[in-house]
């Protein structure tokens, strides 16, 4: 790029066509990724009473959102769940990836089988082998917890985040020197104080991000959620799927906008929180898939 | 080595093995995952004894699998596999040459907005996207009423409720899982390994195939399995672009668990769902290890002659 002027100019001539063709490429691709969405929030502002036919503009979808209790019931138990689910996988996944970073053993192989499962199974199996696990412990056992919707979802929207959790703080825990640790100890630091004064505040970056995505995982699962739900305890996407057989509305298109903007808002600020600790993007790639 | 520094001041202290701080974490996933899929697989061999209850385990027997597998079930199967890798393949053809662009051609500069413009679709819920297409290619939708006043089509679109919107869809939401591992693939490649290629004056294409390409591979592995395995499992997609013809192997599985309450017949296909994931990924892991080797041989470079071999 910075080589001289004429054998860049020789090289643009020869480029451009396979240039222009990609770029074309990843226009299309923008407009294919983004129609379905920009169709559901243009279609949030239908003012016709099926959600799929066009009638004309206006804000009924909200209005009648907000006239729908049961609607905004469901958004409560979802950012309820996702709030206690985002706080459960958080610590336990930080405990364990800081586990994996700095106490090798032999039990760590065992431990990354497990979590590689956890991460690999399709959700529809984790969907059926939890609902008959919670009637066996909350019906035939007795532990009635089970039987409550949100334990429910905030056990099952846990567990993949946790997994995720657990290999991003791993994999910041990795790339710094523990030799900041050491120094804390050799200083006479008690355990406790050299996890809170030195380990936790290098973990937080990754700690900040894995609870809000988290949260924005668990706010936007519906296959498992539709299988263990209880009535009473739907969460938002549940309430959408029910309505697809039922038949749309503008509102569910409205709830679906609302619902976005707060994911978008939760993932912008993992966006800044790795940046500002410093990820090419990369790494912040990676840290959103979980890899 | 941190246990010897820990050591040094004087009284020896009982220390916590290592694995006690990831001790909730497997405590959590041997509750609530381990266990949970073992007794999966354990009511896939028990039966439904009559109306009111959904299982039980008194014979066990391999039953069920049978009755997944009979003319009623089967062709599921068969479905959900042609689905699956059709979708996949698909998502590699269309997502090599985009990866390949954002990582490489756009400028840096533009590459981590663009980055986050290819994350705003992975993180908006799956099932709004599925219903956002379904607002496009249903007889009312979008594409119907613009194809008609272009003359293209006269009738309403015909599209909603068949196989090919459930492969659109599959393709449409497993794209992001695509993009994402071959992006990082291509963006950790070392540019001045292509430009190596080049001065040794390999074509651009040759360049792709025999440079960039084999170093992208583990990417390229990673996307094909996160489309593959969470695309066999599908069954919103399928509901809702696909309609009430239950295509997907998902989609059986859900109605066994949800309304006709046979949960040993929906274990057993969820178990047959689980191992041909698993039988396809290794099918196709041998296929790729046999074609690299014999690429290997053929194209071995002689040393001491300094050429290409053949």
């Amino acid at each position: 790029m910075t080589a001289t002027a004429e054998p860049a100019q020789l090289h643009r001539r020869r480029v451009d066509w396979t240039n222009v063709a990609m770029g074309t490429w990843g226009v299309l691709m923008f407009a294919f990724l983004f129609a379905p969405i920009i169709v559901i929030v243009a279609y949030s502002f239908n003012t016709g009473r099926l959600l799929t036919s066009w009638n004309g503009f206006g804000v009924q979808g909200y209005t009648d959102l907000f006239d729908n209790p049961v609607a905004q019931s469901t958004v409560w138990v979802s950012i309820r769940a996702g709030v206690i689910a985002a706080l459960v996988s958080t610590t336990l996944g930080s405990l364990a990836g800081v586990a994996l970073a700095r106490r090798p053993g032999r039990w760590v192989p065992f431990f990354l089988v497990v979590l590689t499962l956890v991460l690999v199974t399709p959700e529809i199996v984790d969907a059926v082998a939890l609902l008959p696990w919670f009637v066996r412990l909350g019906t035939d056992w007795g532990l009635v917890a089970f039987s409550n919707g949100l334990v429910r979802l905030v056990v099952a929207h846990s567990l993949f985040a946790a997994a995720v959790v657990a290999l991003i703080v791993r994999a910041r825990m990795q790339g710094l020197d523990e030799s900041l640790e050491e120094s804390a100890a050799d200083l006479y630091a008690t355990p406790w104080n050299r996890f809170r004064q030195i380990t936790l505040p290098l973990m937080m970056p990754a700690v900040l991000a894995g609870a809000l995505m988290s949260f924005t995982l668990s706010l936007d699962n519906t296959i498992i959620s539709s299988f263990i739900s209880v009535t009473g305890n739907t969460p938002w996407p549940v309430y959408v799927f029910s309505s697809v057989r039922s038949g749309l509305r503008p509102e569910i298109a409205a709830v679906s906008t609302l619902m976005l903007l707060l994911t978008l808002v939760a993932i912008g600020i993992v966006g800044l929180v790795l940046r500002r600790g410093g990820e090419s993007s990369g790494g912040i790639a990676r840290t959103m898939t979980g890899g | 080595m941190s246990d010897e520094v820990l050591a040094t001041p004087g009284v020896r202290k009982w220390r916590a093995p290592g694995f006690a701080l990831a001790l909730p974490a497997w405590a959590w996933f041997v509750l609530f995952f381990v266990l949970p899929v073992g007794f999966v697989i354990l009511l896939s061999f028990g039966a439904k004894p009559d109306i009111f209850r959904p299982y039980s385990l008194e014979v066990l027997s391999f039953d069920q699998y049978a009755k997944a597998l009979d003319p009623a079930y089967g062709p599921t199967l068969k479905n959900t596999l042609r689905v699956g890798i059709t979708g996949t393949i698909a998502c590699l053809v269309i997502a090599l040459p985009f990866a390949y662009w954002l990582a490489v051609r756009v400028p840096p500069r533009w590459r981590g907005l663009l980055l986050g413009l290819v994350l705003v679709p992975f993180w908006t819920n799956f099932l709004v996207r599925t219903i956002g297409w379904q607002l496009i290619i249903s007889p009312d939708g979008i594409a119907s009423s613009v194809l008609q006043q272009l003359g293209i089509i006269s009738q309403p679109l015909n599209f909603l409720y068949s196989r090919s919107a459930v492969l659109l869809g599959v393709v449409y939401n497993y794209l992001p899982l695509m993009i994402l591992p071959l992006f990082v693939a291509f963006d950790r490649l070392d540019p001045t390994l292509r430009e190596a290629s080049k001065d040794l004056g390999a074509s651009r294409f040759r360049t792709f195939t025999q440079v960039t390409l084999p170093l992208a591979m583990p990417g390229v592995v990673a996307g094909l399995a996160l489309v593959f395995i969470p695309l066999m499992g599908d069954y919103i997609t399928a509901e809702v672009l696909g309609g009430a013809k239950g295509n997907m192997l998902g989609q059986l599985i859900a109605s066994q668990f949800l309304s006709a309450q046979n949960w040993p017949l929906g274990a057993a296909m969820a178990v047959l769902l689980m191992l041909s994931i698993t039988v396809t990924g290794l099918l196709f892991a041998l296929i790729g290890v046999t074609v690299r080797s014999a690429l290997r041989r053929r194209r071995r470079i002689v040393i001491d002659t300094g050429e290409v071999a053949a």
